[in-house]
Order: structure tokens, then sequence, then C-alpha cells
């Protein structure tokens, strides 16, 4: 279980993070959704320690994040973390050189899956691809946490179908997974729980199966509850 | 430590281009110096003899020609300019490149399972093999060059130097080249001293941003006061107190406490500060 507890985090004066507090189970999805700017990134970043925070804790399993933990989660950011003059198998590489949690026949599955070719270099990729390829260096870990920061977001049509087609696969199950969005529509029948961010702060944390057969709302319906009131 | 060597390879590699490009650009430069010096001289000494001068007379008067005729000019001193300031700008682009542009590799190298000291030895490691390849390959291309020179200068008119010499006809070679050991890990020493305390002062820029700026000033300017303060000490309270070379082992104490320091306060903020 990822357990993020009362992190705060400030740039300068400006607290963008203010006591935020959430758990992600390993075999649900969590979403955290909130407008552009709310903080969703910051909390991936600092779940990763790729920010510091000003206060707070957050555990993987019980431990703060060492580096061995980078074998059993990772992180897709919105922009691919690989050199541009890279291969797509060159990336494949890299990964593999590092990582002992690197899978390379889910790897070539991932490749079929997104039609790529590993020939290709990553700068002379769609964004579309890019973003397949960002997926995939990720997906092919055996890594037991995953976290996506908008994996959909300025991507075509088909290419999203494509991407949320892997949640609803063998690529994710079993595994815990972080998905920020703002744009919840694509994958709101996928989500297990819903954490609903503004202003660095959590507005609400709750399951969206139970609210679903509880109280007869989807996620956008608290949404517009919770935003709108 | 396989990590450290994976990625120390693979920090060499991405600066190979530009790296072959400074070795084809030296060589070059300096051919072409040796060939159109010497074909200048040539044309000189072909002229005085046209008009009938005697060999001892042309000696005297358009001299003769030696390998320090070339270290003296751009064509030689000028790719060596050139590859150390490339080499200087690298040393704070080796770690920008990775934060700046469309591909955030930043975020992989932090995400590696393995200690985050390593991407920051790696790249020291990566800047003091491509300055000793440098050097290194600047010693085979002067007996090359030397050797080409031969063929363009007749002997009568050549003044044949030695390695050695070759190297002391030129201001700044005696820096790159120490003669003694010491003095070569004095010169290597502060250099690469000098490396970790800006890539220190460099993380501390991409930990604090515009504050880090100040904070990068502030370390590197402690690290020189605590590098020279034995000699500040020996000319300002302790008169000549120390021997000579009682300062030197002072200075190589204070030089790896600021070495020492400088790997610690990276290690800290690559752990705990750094931002991506």
């Amino acid at each position: 279980m990822i357990e993020v507890k009362d992190i705060t985090k400030k740039f300068g004066r400006k607290k963008v993070l203010d006591g935020v507090s959430f758990t992600a189970n390993k075999g649900e999805i969590t979403c955290l959704i909130g407008i552009n700017g709310v903080g969703k990134t910051t909390i991936l970043n600092a779940i990763m320690n790729l920010t510091p925070t000003n206060s707070g804790e957050i555990l993987i399993d019980g431990e703060k994040i060492h580096r061995e933990t980078y074998e059993k989660i990772t992180f897709i950011p919105d922009a691919i973390t690989m050199l541009p003059q890279m291969r797509i198998t060159d990336a494949m590489q890299f990964m593999k050189d590092f990582y002992h949690s690197w899978n390379q026949n889910r790897a070539d599955e991932l490749i079929s899956f997104f039609k790529l070719d590993p020939n290709d270099r990553i700068s002379s990729l769609s964004k579309g691809n890019t973003a397949k390829v960002n997926m995939l260096l990720g997906l092919a870990l055996d890594v037991d946490y995953l976290l996506m920061d908008e994996p959909f977001s300025g991507i075509d049509i088909f290419s999203r179908e494509q991407i949320a087609d892997v949640f609803t696969s063998h690529l994710v199950e079993g595994r815990g997974v972080i998905i920020t969005t703002h744009e919840i529509s694509d994958i709101e029948h996928l989500i297990d729980k819903a954490v609903l961010l503004n202003d660095g702060v959590v507005l609400r944390e709750f399951n969206a199966e139970e609210v679903r057969e509880n109280e007869g709302k989807s996620i956008i319906d608290v949404m517009r509850e919770v935003y709108q009131a | 430590m396989k990590n450290f060597w994976k990625l120390t390879n693979f920090e060499l590699n991405r600066f190979s281009k530009i790296y072959f490009i400074l070795i084809g650009l030296t060589l070059a430069m300096q051919t072409i110096g040796i060939v159109l010096l010497s074909s200048s001289y040539m044309s000189d000494v072909e002229e005085q003899l046209a008009l009938g001068s005697t060999l001892e007379w042309i000696k005297i008067s358009v001299g003769t020609f030696s390998f320090s005729s070339v270290t003296s000019s751009y064509w030689f001193g000028g790719p060596i300019v050139i590859s150390i300031v490339s080499l200087l700008i690298y040393v704070f682009f080796i770690w920008y490149r990775d934060w700046f542009g469309k591909n955030t590799f930043i975020y992989r190298l932090l995400m590696l399972p393995t200690a985050r000291i390593n991407v920051f030895f790696a790249k020291a490691t990566t800047i003091f093999l491509m300055v000793f390849g440098l050097i290194s390959l600047q010693l085979v291309f002067i007996l090359m060059e030397n050797e080409l020179l031969k063929l363009m200068v007749s002997e009568t008119f050549r003044e044949d130097q030695s390695l050695n010499q070759i190297i002391f006809s030129f201001d700044y070679m005696g820096v790159l080249y120490p003669t003694s050991i010491i003095q070569f890990f004095i010169n290597y020493g502060i250099g690469f001293m000098a490396v970790f305390v800006v890539f220190t002062g460099v993380l501390f820029e991409r930990c604090f941003r515009l504050k880090g700026i100040l904070f990068g000033i502030l370390f590197a300017g402690v690290a020189l006061f605590v590098f020279i303060s034995p000699v500040l000490l020996q000319v300002t309270i302790l008169e000549e107190f120390f021997y000579p070379n009682e300062i030197f082992i002072l200075m190589v104490i204070t030089g790896l406490m600021v070495t020492t320091g400088s790997i610690w306060m990276s290690h800290y903020l690559l752990n705990k500060k750094i931002r991506v």
C-alpha cells in the first residue's frame, strides 16, 4: 500500500500541498482528480522522491522510499524520460541494463500491442506514439505500483483508446495504480478509488463502487457535488 | 559499482559526438597549421636560395624551423583552447542537459534503482576521462605532427626537438603536462576538486533554483577559503610559521576536506532536496 500522510509542500510562499493524505492499495486504480495546478503532479513527484516535501510522510509498503524501492514502483510522467536520439530498442536496452524488474517478454508484447517499431527514434515519434513508448517503459517493469501522470493528455483519440485498453488488460492487473487526470471521462469506469483535490487539499476520498452502490452516484456526480458546492 | 560503470559508459557515449568533433578539430587545425607554416617557411627559404644566399646566411636571416614555431601559433593553441573551453562548458551542461528540453531524462536518472550519488560520480568520471583522453591524444598528435614537420622541412633548416622540448615551448603545456608526479597530483587534484565543487554548486541551483545560485556561489566561496586557508594563515596571522612542505601537506588536507565536503553535500542534495 502507498500511504501519503499529511504532506505539505511550498514553492516559495505558495502552498501547493496542504496536509494531503490518502492511500492507494495494490490491485486498485486510484485516481487523483483535479484541475491543472492543484498539485497532482507534485504528489506523484513527492511519492517518487523527485521533489522534497516540507512535512508529512510517504510510505510504500510501510517503508520510506529508498533505492531498491524503484524496483517495485515506477512513475510514468507526462513527458518521455528517455533521450530523443535513442531508438525504442535502445531505450528498452537501457531499462534492461539498470532494472532487475525489467520484463523483456512483456516489453515485446507491448511493442506489438501498441504497434510500435522498435527501430524508430524517439525524436521521430508522434505525440501519441511517444506516450505509448513512455507507457511501455513503465509497464514492462515487474513492479507492484505504477504512477501515471495525465496519460491521456494531448493525444489522439485512437492512442487514448489503446492506452485505456491497457487498464483492462493483464498488464495492469494485480498492481496498484495511481493515475492523475483532469479529464475523467476516458477512465471513469476503470477507477476503484477517487481522490478529489483542489488547491492542494484533498476534498474527498472515496471508493467508486461503494458510492455507486450506496448513493447511486457516478464519480462525475460526486465531482459536481464537491467542486460546484 | 556495476551501475556506476554502466552510467559512466552511458555518459561517455552521450558526449562522444562532440568529443570526436573536438579531437578531429584539434588534429585538423594542427595539421593544417604545420602544413601552412612550414610551406610558408620553405617558400621564404627558396626565395633566399633563388637570390643566391648561402645556407648559413639563410639560417641567420630566415631562422631555422622547429616545432616551437608551430606551437606558438593559433593553429596549435587554438584547438587546445577550444577543447578546454568546451570541457569547461560541459561541466555545467552535463547536468543541465538532463533537466531541459522536451525529454526530461533527469526523471529516469533519479528513478534508477541505484544510489543517486552514482549519477554524480559517473558524470565526474566522464569529465575526468575526457580530460585525460584529450591530453593523451594531444601527446600522440604532437608525435605524429612532428613526423609530418620532418617531411615538410628539410633537415638543413630544421631544428629537431624532443617531446619534452616541444611541450615546454608552449606556455600552458607545463600545466597540462606536469614534470613531476607531485605536480601532476597538484594540477589535476585542484582541477578535479574544482569540478566537484562546481557540480555541488549546480546541484544547489537545481534544488533551490534562484536562491540556489546564491547558495552555490557561497559554497564555492567557502570551499575556496577552506582550501587556501593554510596560505592565508601563513601570510597573515602566523607570519611564515610553516615550511613550504608543511603548507603543501596542509593544502592536501584542506583539498581533501573540500572534495569530501562537496561529495557529502551533493549526496545530501540528491537524496533530500533535488527537484525535477
